[in-house]
């Protein structure tokens, strides 16, 4: 049974690998897609970090403990920065009143930053 | 064939990373530029992990964890300063 485990171990590094892969690709393509910052927001900062995260945990099933324990460090770090550099980001847009291109966009700060209607 | 999955992530990375560094130098909004710097630094601390992961060395983790403590950094300091035109 564990010979069993540790034979399939490589299969589920490719498997995190290809995943991880992925989500950064819908990333970068929301980067592109989405019309104004607040919905790329939406796109890059979490996709990109579950993308990370993901092949950080590819390299901690197949490595040595000095890999594993770096994993694990990346992964807690990146999950404490993450939505702080994106509260940064989105205040800044806000501050400087960059608009909301989305159809249906609500701003209710009062401050009329969406497009369409008033 | 796991030498297979390897390579082509390295190459899928890397048009990612290419992409990426398109989107700064093309997009408009400032705000949006300051988050795709952030993304491509994300992209380049993930080939390191990938690379660490290829190669089975730990030192590329640590290049990759300075890298991705680097990112944060700029990325608050660049929001900070353009959002309300002072970093601290």
């Amino acid at each position: 049974m564990a010979s069993a485990f540790a034979s399939a171990i490589p299969y589920v590094a490719d498997a995190l690998v290809i995943l991880g892969v992925f989500v950064m690709t819908v990333g970068v393509y929301g980067a592109i897609r989405m019309p104004d910052t607040y919905t790329k927001l939406h796109a890059m900062s979490k996709a990109v970090f579950l993308g990370v995260v993901s092949l950080c945990a590819s390299s901690a099933v197949t490595g040595d403990p000095a890999i594993i324990y770096r994993a694990i460090l990346i992964g807690v770090f990146l999950l404490v920065t993450t939505p702080i550099s994106s509260f940064v980001i989105a205040r800044a847009a806000f501050l400087r009143g960059e608009r909301m291109e989305t159809a249906d966009a609500c701003d209710e700060s009062g401050r009329g930053l969406t497009r369409g209607k008033e | 064939m796991h030498e297979i999955v390897f390579y082509l992530a390295f190459v899928w990375m890397t048009v990612l990373l290419v992409v990426s560094a398109a989107a700064v130098i093309r997009l408009r909004s400032t705000a949006a530029r300051i988050l795709a710097l952030d993304m491509l630094t994300l992209i380049l601390a993930a080939l390191l992990v990938l690379y660490a992961d290829a190669t089975r060395s730990s030192y590329y983790m640590d290049a990759a964890l300075i890298l991705s403590l680097l990112a944060f950094m700029a990325t608050l300091i660049l929001g900070r300063y353009y959002g309300e035109r002072k970093i601290f």
